[in-house]
């Protein structure tokens, strides 16, 4: 039972040269295209800064719903939030590359333009980074509580450890609630500064949650095959399904009254953002952004032979992590870059990143046990029927 | 004279763990009835429903109809352009497809579900025990002539053996 992960080196070196890989094209990046560099580094970053966040928000979800099936599995949510400190740092970076995404941060465009002037005090760049740096460390506390709390349960068996855990985790949701929301106001709406969503905060927060469901069922069922995880059965893949269909339709339903209400309404500072996405070349990510984060795992999960099948798991949880991924450069790109252009810039920034998050998600899953010990639904989970 | 064996748990484990006897040991169950859908009834007694079927079928009847409806509509019959919308707005057309799906999905699905099961207004229905229409977990065993009276002895011990509060020849 207290069996941890343990890394082969062969993976570690390969990891770590995935990592290098991204840091050269990073170097590379900024000497030729240092705009585009610098807006794929903000993808990246927000990528994996919305997986942790979805992936403890899965944590404190069950933590406060007391849910039993998922209790063997809720180290893997910790190892994410790990991840946590290493987001915090690669995105204070971004204070080399305002300029090159936010068109609100260049100075003296605020005199030009009254709508920034009105959003100045607080879109500005100390301000921006004030609350980055509040943001990180109130969920790095909140993150490393919890974790702390969990791993000191494996000591001593005593409910209390149980009760505390869910009372951090009411306070943590409270928290991301508000900081999230702040977040993506900050990081990806004002990119496009005259353009403003009000359901724009709980789109990306939801489609964070999406895809990090779909991360951990991934984590776990490739931990499954390498034979860790050895009581997972065919429940616990169907409640992981069940997961990540809610959350499609919860996604779907999200993405398409944002895009319903600017249609509707027709005002024309809202809707030159979809004007611009469903034009030229961004039309096929229009579509494609859809297909994959909604149609594809919606067909596929709905009928009942699919939905507990680990291959169909595998090959939805893929689709999901390149659909974020689309998502995202739909959000992003048309504001900050201008262009819709995929090269080697895009994949070995992306790469790299992602190289990075697997080195210390799986690093972290080696040093804390890989399944609770006195978790008092360990017993429910395990005998999950 | 009775015609049926009903166990009467309390416990949705300890029925289950009934149910799986009985199957080894061979016997029809007739019916089992609980306060809310245990998946597990389903495997024992190999039941199969094609109802989830029949709702998606509805539902995209539902959502066709509607969608063609709404374009005869306002493209075929009225072409009236409001809002400085195209006649044939698909957003707005998915909105009230969406919710027609809906519409037809429920309401076919429990028409067909009352057909199915040959329920009716009025119709008069023997209930065994009030606890059925409770919060009981009952396993019910039809009566028949070429069970021998040492396999109802069976029956009710293993009822009685796997935890039920009451064991019933009705």
């Amino acid at each position: 039972m207290d069996e941890n992960y343990s890394v082969s080196p062969t993976f570690k070196f390969i990891i770590l040269g995935i990592v290098f890989v991204g840091i050269i094209t990073i170097g590379l990046g900024l000497y030729i295209n240092p705009e585009k560099t610098w807006a794929n580094f903000l993808l990246s970053n927000y990528y994996f800064i919305s997986i942790i966040v979805g992936a403890t928000f899965f944590l404190a979800i069950q933590y406060i719903t007391q849910s039993g099936w998922s209790a063997m599995f809720i180290r893997i949510p910790h190892a994410i939030g790990m991840y946590m400190p290493v987001a915090a740092i690669t995105i204070l970076f971004l204070i080399f590359g305002m300029h090159s995404i936010y068109h609100w941060s260049i100075p003296g465009v605020a005199e030009h333009s009254p709508e920034i002037e009105h959003k100045s005090p607080y879109l500005n760049i100390p301000f921006f980074f004030i609350r980055l740096v509040i943001i990180f460390a109130l969920w790095i506390l909140m993150t490393w509580l919890l974790r702390k709390t969990s791993l000191k349960e494996d000591h001593e068996s005593n409910l209390k450890y149980f009760y505390k855990s869910e009372y951090y985790s009411k306070i943590y949701i409270f928290i991301l609630a508000i900081t999230f929301s702040l977040l993506t106001f900050d990081l990806i709406m004002s990119i496009d500064v005259y353009w403003f969503s009000t359901v724009f905060a709980v789109k990306n927060f939801v489609s964070g949650f999406y895809h990090a469901v779909s991360v951990i069922t991934l984590i776990v069922i490739l931990l499954n095959r390498n034979g860790y995880f050895r009581d997972l059965n065919k429940t616990h893949l169907r409640y992981f399904s069940r997961y990540i269909f809610i959350l499609g339709i919860i996604w779907a339903y999200l993405w398409f009254i944002q895009y319903l209400l600017i249609w509707f309404a027709n005002i024309q500072e809202e809707t030159i953002y979809y004007v611009i996405r469903t034009e030229g070349k961004w039309k096929t990510f229009f579509f494609l952004n859809i297909i994959l984060n909604w149609a594809i795992p919606f067909s596929i999960l709905l009928p009942a032979r699919t939905n507990a099948n680990k291959l169909v798991l595998i090959f939805i949880s893929i689709i999901l992590i390149i659909g974020h991924w689309v998502d995202l450069y739909l959000q992003i790109m048309p504001g900050s870059v201008g262009e819709f252009n995929i090269g080697y810039i895009e994949i070995g920034v992306f790469a790299g990143f992602s190289g990075l998050f697997i080195f210390i998600v799986s690093r972290a899953l080696g040093r804390i046990p890989l399944i609770p010990k006195n978790h008092p639904y360990l017993g429910e989970s395990i005998n999950l029927h | 004279m009775n015609t049926a064996i009903l166990g009467i748990y309390e416990d949705e484990d300890l029925m289950i763990s009934a149910l799986k006897r009985i199957r080894d040991e061979k016997m029809e169950i007739s019916e089992v009835f609980t306060p809310y859908p245990v998946h597990e009834v389903f495997k024992i007694l190999k039941r199969k429903t094609r109802l989830p079927l029949a709702t998606f079928l509805f539902s995209s009847l539902g959502a066709i109809l509607t969608y063609l409806f709404l374009y005869w509509a306002s493209v075929l019959s009225y072409p009236l352009i409001f809002g400085g919308k195209p006649l044939h707005s698909i957003p707005s057309f998915i909105l009230i497809s969406f919710v027609m799906m809906i519409f037809f999905g429920v309401f076919l699905s429990v028409i067909a579900f009352l057909v199915r099961s040959k329920l009716y207004p009025g119709k008069k229905v023997k209930i065994h025990d009030l606890r059925i229409t409770d919060n009981a977990f009952v396993i019910l065993i039809d009566k028949k002539p070429e069970m021998s009276s040492d396999d109802i002895k069976l029956l009710n011990s293993i009822l009685k053996e796997h935890g039920a509060i009451e064991v019933l020849e009705k």
